[in-house]
């Protein structure tokens, strides 16, 4: 299914909403950082204090973390788990599915319940969804036959 | 599945280096890591073992410069080649857009670079990428007991690809496959 997509779009206005979403997000539940990342690891958005090069490379494992896990709900006979969670000293960071291909990780300070993280989660992901959906139903902005062009022209100077 | 996001102005390819067990993937990306400019790369994440093999993955985010205003990323990964972690490999391939194949040159490695290549192509076609390009990496060029790269490519049925041969340890090859396989996914998009 997902062979058949050749890129996922991002355009400037769903980010726009993104971040909106988790701004306001990020003050009503004090996580300290909310990332959206696709299932095979890569960062779409962020909001918090997180860097930009954190935020990627927890991605890639936080992607990582959850495909393993499914693996082992395959094993176990369980078609998916939706969420895993882990809790450090300091930190807990929630993973959970918002649609087939979106995963979203929240991550809180220690002071708060595991209740409230799973409610916000929750709560998070129900508002992204359809933002989510017009992302990809809307009509696709397709790169420009002239970044297409540049990009086979230049990429031997990228190196 | 390339990203383009719009917003930031960015693309990023998604490159998996895939292989069998000890053939030299993780070596290339430490090889890339190394050489390129501090400002450029991201943080380099390897999840290995105590003896340093592949656990999970290695990943490595790289910045290769703008084109028409588009900042152009490459999302590096590696997969485990021991047999035991044969799930492992197939989820770190999802949503690849090219794949750099590190193939053993050693003789006594010949059978585990074909199971191994065959692994790779059931899990492209279990994720329906059939099209997705391919480059080869013919590795360990410097050890005694190679097979004739001729032979190499017969075995891996490697005719008309497009093949290097490799020294990944002493950085042989390892930036030629890198820009081969982005000029390679670039133009797919
Ligand atoms: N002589 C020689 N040694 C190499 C070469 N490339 C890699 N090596 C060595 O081979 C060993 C295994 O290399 P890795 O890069 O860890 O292999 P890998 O493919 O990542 O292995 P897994 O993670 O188990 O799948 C290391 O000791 C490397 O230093 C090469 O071209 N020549
Ligand atoms: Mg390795």
């Amino acid at each position: 299914m997902e062979g058949q997509l050749s890129s996922l779009v991002i355009t400037k206005e769903d980010i726009e909403t993104i971040d909106e979403l988790f701004s306001q997000y990020l003050v009503d539940s004090q996580a300290k950082d909310i990332i959206l990342l696709n299932k095979s690891g890569e960062l779409l958005a962020k909001s918090g204090m997180v860097t930009r090069d954190s935020a990627i490379a927890v991605s890639a494992l936080a992607a990582g973390v959850f495909s393993a896990t499914n693996e082992l709900a395959k094993l176990l006979g369980e078609r998916e788990f939706t969420l895993t969670f882990h809790q450090g000293k300091e930190t807990n960071i929630h993973i959970s599915l918002v649609d087939p291909l979106i995963l979203l990780a929240v991550i809180f300070d220690n002071k708060a319940p595991i209740g409230a993280i799973r409610f916000w989660a929750k709560k998070i992901s129900g508002s992204i969804k359809p933002v989510l959906e017009k992302m990809a139903s809307g009509p696709r902005q397709e790169p420009s036959q002239d970044l297409r062009k540049g990009l086979q022209d230049e990429i031997d100077n990228l190196f | 599945m390339s990203l383009i996001d719009f917003s930031k102005s960015e693309i990023t390819f998604k490159v998996v280096y895939y292989g069998p067990a000890m053939s030299g993937k993780t070596t290339n990306l430490s090889w890339i890591f190394r050489t390129i400019p501090e400002k450029v790369k991201g943080q380099f994440t390897s999840i290995a073992t105590e003896t340093e093999r592949t656990l999970f993955f290695d990943f490595l985010p790289v910045e290769l410069g703008t084109v028409k205003g588009f900042k152009i990323r490459l999302s590096l990964y590696t997969v485990p080649g021991q047999e035991l972690y044969k799930l492992t490999r197939k989820s770190v391939l999802k949503s690849v857009d090219g794949i750099v194949f590190v193939a053993d040159s050693n003789r006594d490695r010949r059978e585990d670079n074909v199971k191994n290549l065959e692994d790779m192509f059931k899990n492209l076609a279990d994720y329906e990428l059939p099209d997705i390009p391919i480059i080869y990496q013919l590795n360990k060029r410097d050890t005694p007991a190679i097979m004739p790269v001729g032979e190499l490519i017969d075995d891996l049925q490697l005719k008309g690809k497009h093949v290097y041969l490799g020294i990944a340890s002493s950085g042989v090859s390892v930036m030629e496959c890198l820009k081969g396989i982005t000029r390679e996914v670039v133009s797919k998009i």
